[in-house]
């Protein structure tokens, strides 16, 4: 287990970043570090350049505007669980952001990284995706946003290409009467990969949900929309989403039809899908709890 | 080329030149040397390598060290000011949260981090924190405990006064049953203990082992042209270099070659070993290497390996690959069915787990100019690896040496001799240099000698009142594909079922069969805790039958003092149904069985074992245990030299607490050095929970030697006749005047002033004839035996499956306890790693026989977030052939856990199920088949 020396380029600013990604044959960028590295060690890479993004400032910052939250893709996990920001407009993100990895992990891997990594069982992606978030990618000579749900295309690849730099997360407001929640299982408390997980965001006009996303995780090469889960709920009253448990049941039904999981390790793939039905319930039932008046 | 980086490592600058692949964890380690801080799984898994940097906690392993340019780093070492320890530091001593130490650096540095920024964090939080950070010893409880009195400490607070009854056994003695810190845990806190990577000797090159990637095969041709001409390759050893001599761990099943001589058995067989300057370049000549193998076919299930015309590992031995066969039968099993009112039979597996200590396996070796070899090394058994050693390389013992440094943990992977301790010591010779060797986290796994995963087939008869009228059991152990441990672990699989409840009739068959699987071997029960798991689910199913609550019928059968088994087995203390009775009332177990609600379900399960083994692994007329004792000339100091190990479980501490209550001296005038071969007298080490027993009394004899001298000399100053005199608390004091003494060192000064060296020396043999005359009696055998019952409550997720552990109350027969801290601190680790085996552990291979999760990533074990309430007690004991009436209490405490769990995740979701791990899955596949 070991790392072979590479060549070595710490950025300061966006533009240099962008500037010698462009011009590096075969440059990997280096966030965090924590998938990266690993797979090094392994011997799953073998980089000959590394371009480190821990140094651009830029791509650190949380802010937001009238329209948007803006998660810079350097912030790691835990700047995000404790971003006063995120956590005034969605603290499910801070939610699925704590359910990665450990302490340690979450203080260096960024959300970034979490997100090129690629991986189907990503944790920050379902919420994301769900809430309607895009990522901003730079190159040399564009900028351009790409909707989190079209990022991508199978597990551990997505639609980046080789000069592209991700730089920021880019998430709509919530409407008012918006609820949105996670749920994950892993097979111990902490520190633990998703069997299955599953995001809901729910719009209200304070009778029906008018308004619906159910992103998937862990059950397909990628997070996935579970369309017949979300329309299972669209429309329908808050109360009766409630109450009446057939729409629960179509929704979770929904879920599982709607995933393709493999067996692996942790889980056999009925087992996901039995599970994908009882969380989105839940998922569902807590979205809506979650919804501010 | 390397770059020049700025570090300021605890408050000191350093300009260090690193390479860009270089990772912070090893810049502190190899070139500032700080070693306080552990390497272990090198993935950031499991949080060994925790440093604080710029005031956030990271683990160090996953660090480039050129990303920390720049950067302020604290580490273990930066914590404490001078001799004046941090808080969180002082904690963790008095709490008793640190055993092998592996994982207390990061541990410690994790909480640092936390403490800074929530100083009033709970309980919750806490476990919640430190989940990132491994821990296999502890069980976490008593870390959590230390969390909480460092928030008190940090705050100027004062300590609080524990409530602690002592045992009725130890009410008289002054240092025995006191809670004492491990005298061990000031070094581990600090980062100041060397484990066996910590050293670095001049000249000192790498070894790296080329692993088999393919499960059976010929090797055709192994070309190393390649790699030799790697800069910096200094050797490379293959099967064609070294003896052709077999070793393993149990003399009649010596059956592994050094190097694959002509065929590989498995994936992870070792072909090839590799020296070179670095363990990088190491791992670049593996790369190197080109091996033709020859593929044969391979078998991974022991039923498919049994069969006629299976593939075979070895052509000359192990008939239809049935490495050992029992067959055991005592009294009349026939008729103790026929007697029987009931009778159920079921069919249980277990689980192939991996002992997982924190510290991987590390191998110093020196081929020194006057061919004394020298290894440091991070074993349990000193004594078995000198002479292993001694046979392989055709050297007396005198000409090794073998010396344990710290040992960051076993659980019986660390229990024999193993490949690196051997080829380290072949490379050193082949190239002149001393050569360290480490496994990786992987490399652990596939060396293996986990627990083997056994195939169950039970059947219990009881009358109506619930006595157990027969027993008969088939076991089929999944062995691997050597014999390491496996003999013994098959025995023992049959040998301790009837030492826990009395029934005459007993059957056991027991194979072992090898597979093309790594090999298993002694882990923690050895051989022990499935048939106990399969044996405790199948007595509740049967109270059940019959109507009988699962506690009665526990009593009902119970073993009690001075009870000769059906398999010759000799119980003296026992106070079994004092644990029973103990756990029943402190669970609310009477409230609460069969009242729970759906998903909520409490199980009691029993356990118990040997304090230590009767025989040696080899034959020998050695004292199993021996100790010597030196006082210093002026009296201020003893210092202990004993041959057992410390690898965590407190035994130097233990030990050392058994010779000065014998002495009559404070444990603040004792220095402990152990397991070195050349200062110590031989000890079996570490394994079949034989330290506290027999260590202890061949410490406390070796302590009332030179009572017997200080009493001499302290008569002539005194004036008054030895046999009149007694000595407690560094005072030598008349005993029916204790108001007339004169001080201890005052007693030793003059002995050593007119009779030089004031020695003791003290050796322990198991009583002779322990066990019967059939095959395989001695297996089982031991002068004292372990007694635990334990009640665990769960919850259990209907819709997923997932169970929550709420509470585990254990109560143990561990005799007088010599140190309770330390006992339960290992009743606690035992508890949650027994949850963890049944709940999360599994290796898991391919079809191709290639592990899938050799990694902490991937192979779960518990973690802080995982832990249950322990309520543990210590009942009241006496064992006459213990040191102050002393039992083991390390592997006895892990043999209910099993059983009480499955027990009570079937009393919450009304099913049961036969095989661990208990995963969500097949919970959830349990209530469907039940509906």
């Amino acid at each position: 287990m070991y790392i072979s020396d590479f060549n070595y380029l710490r950025p300061r600013h966006l533009q240099e970043a962008i500037d010698i990604l462009d011009k590096s044959p075969d440059g990997i960028l280096l966030a965090g570090g924590t998938d990266l590295l690993v797979e090094i060690k392994k011997g799953l890479r073998k980089p000959k350049e590394i371009i480190s993004l821990t140094q651009v400032k830029e791509l650190k910052e949380i802010t937001s505007d009238n329209n948007n939250l803006y998660i810079g893709a350097g912030a790691t996990h835990n700047e995000i669980i404790n971003s006063q920001i995120v956590n005034k407009f969605y603290p499910v993100i801070a939610l699925a952001c704590s359910k990665i990895g450990s302490e340690q992990v979450r203080n260096s891997a960024t959300i970034g990284g979490n997100l090129c990594t690629g991986a189907s069982c990503c944790d920050s992606a379902p919420v994301l995706i769900a809430v309607g978030a895009s990522v901003e990618v730079h190159n040399a000579t564009d900028v351009k946003t790409i909707p989190l749900k079209d990022f991508f295309v199978f597990n551990k690849l997505t639609v980046l290409k080789k000069n592209e730099i991700v730089t920021r997360v880019i998430v709509p407001l919530p409407k008012s009467g918006t609820g949105t929640h996670y749920e994950k299982l892993g097979l111990r408390e902490a520190a633990s990969i998703s069997v299955v997980s599953v995001a809901v965001k729910i719009e209200s006009d304070g009778v029906k949900c008018i308004n619906a996303s159910v992103i998937i995780g862990a059950v397909a090469p990628t997070p996935r929309i579970s369309e017949k889960a979300t329309n299972a709920i669209t429309g329908k009253n808050i109360k009766d989403i409630l109450n009446n448990t057939e729409i629960l049941e179509q929704a979770g039904q929904g879920a599982s039809d709607d995933s393709i999981p493999i067996s692996d390790i942790r889980g056999g793939a009925q087992y996901r899908r039995d599970i994908l039905k009882v969380l989105t319930k839940r998922a569902i039932i807590q979205a809506i709890q979650s919804i501010t008046k | 080329m390397k770059r020049l980086i700025n570090l300021n490592v605890n408050g000191v600058d350093y300009e260090v030149a690193v390479k860009t692949g270089a990772t912070l964890l090893n810049t502190l380690r190899d070139e500032l040397k700080l070693t306080g801080t552990k390497k272990n799984c090198e993935l950031g898994d499991c949080g060994a390598c925790t440093i604080i940097l710029d005031g956030k906690a990271v683990n160090s392993c996953i660090i480039l060290a050129i990303e920390a340019d720049g950067k302020k780093i604290l580490t273990i070492e930066g914590l404490a000011k001078g001799e004046e320890l941090h808080p969180i530091q002082q904690a963790f001593i008095e709490k008793g949260a640190i055993q092998c130490g592996y994982c207390t650096p990061g541990m410690i540095m994790r909480t640092k981090a936390f403490l800074d920024e929530y100083p009033d964090a709970t309980i919750e939080e806490t476990k919640k924190v430190l989940s990132g950070n491994l821990c296999r010893c502890t069980g976490y409880t008593k870390i959590i405990e230390a969390v909480d009195t460092a928030k008190d400490y940090i705050k100027g607070k004062e300590r609080k006064k524990i409530e602690f009854h002592s045992q009725k056994s130890a009410v008289n003695l002054s240092v025995v049953g006191k809670r004492f810190p491990k005298i061990d845990s000031p070094d581990k806190s600090t980062g100041r203990a060397l484990f066996t990577d910590d050293i670095t000797l001049p000249n000192m090159i790498y070894g790296k082992l080329l692993l088999s990637p393919v499960a059976h095969a010929n090797i055709k041709s192994i070309d190393t042209s390649a790699a030799l001409k790697l800069p910096g390759v200094k050797a490379i050893l293959t099967g064609d270099d070294v003896p052709d001599v077999t070793w393993g761990t149990s003399p009649a099943r010596y059956d592994e070659y050094i190097l694959a001589k002509k065929k590989v058995r498995f994936v992870g067989d070792v072909v090839a070993a590799v020296a070179a300057v670095d363990e990088e370049t190491c791992y670049k000549a593996i790369e190197l290497i080109k091996v033709e193998y020859e593929e044969l076919p391979a078998v991974f299930d022991p039923f498919e390996a049994m069969k006629d015309g299976a593939p075979r590992l070895f052509d000359d031995k192990y008939e239809n690959n049935i490495n050992t066969h029992v067959d055991h039968h005592f009294g009349d099993i026939e008729k103790g069915f026929a007697e029987a009112d009931h009778i159920r039979e079921e069919r249980f597996a277990g689980n192939r787990t991996y002992q997982n200590p924190m510290e991987p396996h590390c191998s110093i070796a020196e081929w020194d100019r006057h061919g004394r070899v020298t290894l440091y090394t991070a074993t349990q058994v000193v004594h078995y690896v000198h002479h292993q050693l001694s046979r392989i390389l055709d050297l007396p013992l005198g000409n090794i040496r073998v010396i344990m440094t710290n040992c960051g943990g076993g659980f019986g992977c660390k229990a024999a001799t193993n490949t690196i301790e051997i080829m380290s010591i072949f490379l050193a010779k082949e190239t002149g240099c001393p050569v360290k060797m480490r496994f990786n986290r992987e490399e652990m796994y596939l060396f293996g000698r986990g627990r083997h995963k056994q195939y169950i087939d039970l059947k219990i008869g009881v009358k109506k009142d619930g006595t157990i009228t027969a027993v008969k059991q088939k076991a089929v152990l999944e062995g691997g594909a050597y014999s390491s441990f496996g003999i013994v672990s098959t025995y023992y699989a049959g040998s301790m079922l009837p030492t826990l409840y009395k029934f005459d009739n007993f059957k056991y068959d027991g194979y072992r069969v090898n597979t093309n699987l790594p090999p298993c071997g002694a882990f923690r029960g050895h051989g022990c805790p499935h048939p106990r798991f399969a044996f405790e689910s199948l007595l509740s199913m049967i109270a059940d039958d019959i109507g009988m609550d699962h506690v009665e019928i526990r009593l009902k059968n119970a073993m009690t003092p001075e009870y000769h088994t059906c398999n010759d087995l000799d119980i003296h203390s026992c106070e079994f149904k004092a644990c029973i009775e103990e756990v029943r009332k402190k669970s609310g177990w009477d409230k609460k069985k069969g009242k729970l609600p759906k998903g909520r379900g409490i199980g009691i399960g029993c356990g118990g074992f040997v304090s230590g083994a009767g025989y040696p692994i080899y034959r020998s007329k050695f004292p199993h245990s021996n100790a010597m004792i030196k006082v210093e000339e002026d009296g201020s100091k003893a210092v202990l030299f004993i041959g057992d190990a410390d690898i965590g479980q407190g035994s130097d501490t233990v030990l050392a607490m058994a010779a000065c209550e014998a002495m009559g001296i404070s444990l603040d005038r004792i220095a402990v050095v152990s397991a070195d071969s050349d200062l110590t007298p031989i000890g079996f080490g570490a394994y079949s929970s034989r330290v506290t027993l027999m260590g202890g009394n061949a410490s406390k004899m070796a302590g009332e030697e030179v009572k017997k001298q200080i009493f001499s000399s302290a008569s002539e100053l005194m004036k008054i006749d030895a046999d009149k005199l007694d000595a407690k608390e560094n005072k030598v004091f008349v005993k029916e005047h204790p108001e007339t003494f004169i001080k201890w060192e005052e007693a030793a000064f003059n002995f050593f002033s007119k009779r030089g060296p004031l020695l003791g020396k003290g050796h322990y043999s198991p009583p002779e004839g322990l066990g019967g005359t059939y095959k395989g009696a001695a297996v089982g055998t031991s002068p004292a035996y372990s007694f635990s019952a334990t009640v665990c409550e769960v919850e259990v997720d209907m819709e997923t499956g997932k169970v929550k552990v709420l509470n585990f109350w254990d109560a143990h027969d561990c005799g007088t306890a010599i140190n309770p801290m330390l006992a339960e601190g290992q009743a606690e680790g035992a508890v949650l790693m027994g949850m963890s085996e049944v709940l999360f552990e599994n290796e898991i291979f391919d079809n191709k026989g290639k592990m899938l999760n050799a990694d902490l990533h991937n192979y779960l074990i518990a973690t802080s977030a995982d832990v249950p309430d322990i309520h543990s007690t210590l009942v009241d004991s006496f064992e006459p052939e213990g040191p102050y009436g002393a039992k083991e209490i390390g592997e006895g405490a892990t043999l209910p856990i099993l059983g009480a769990l499955a027990n009570a995740i079937t009393d919450a979701i009304g099913a049961r199920i036969f095989e661990l791990p208990v995963t969500p899955e097949k919970v959830m596949e349990a209530i469907r088949n039940n509906t």
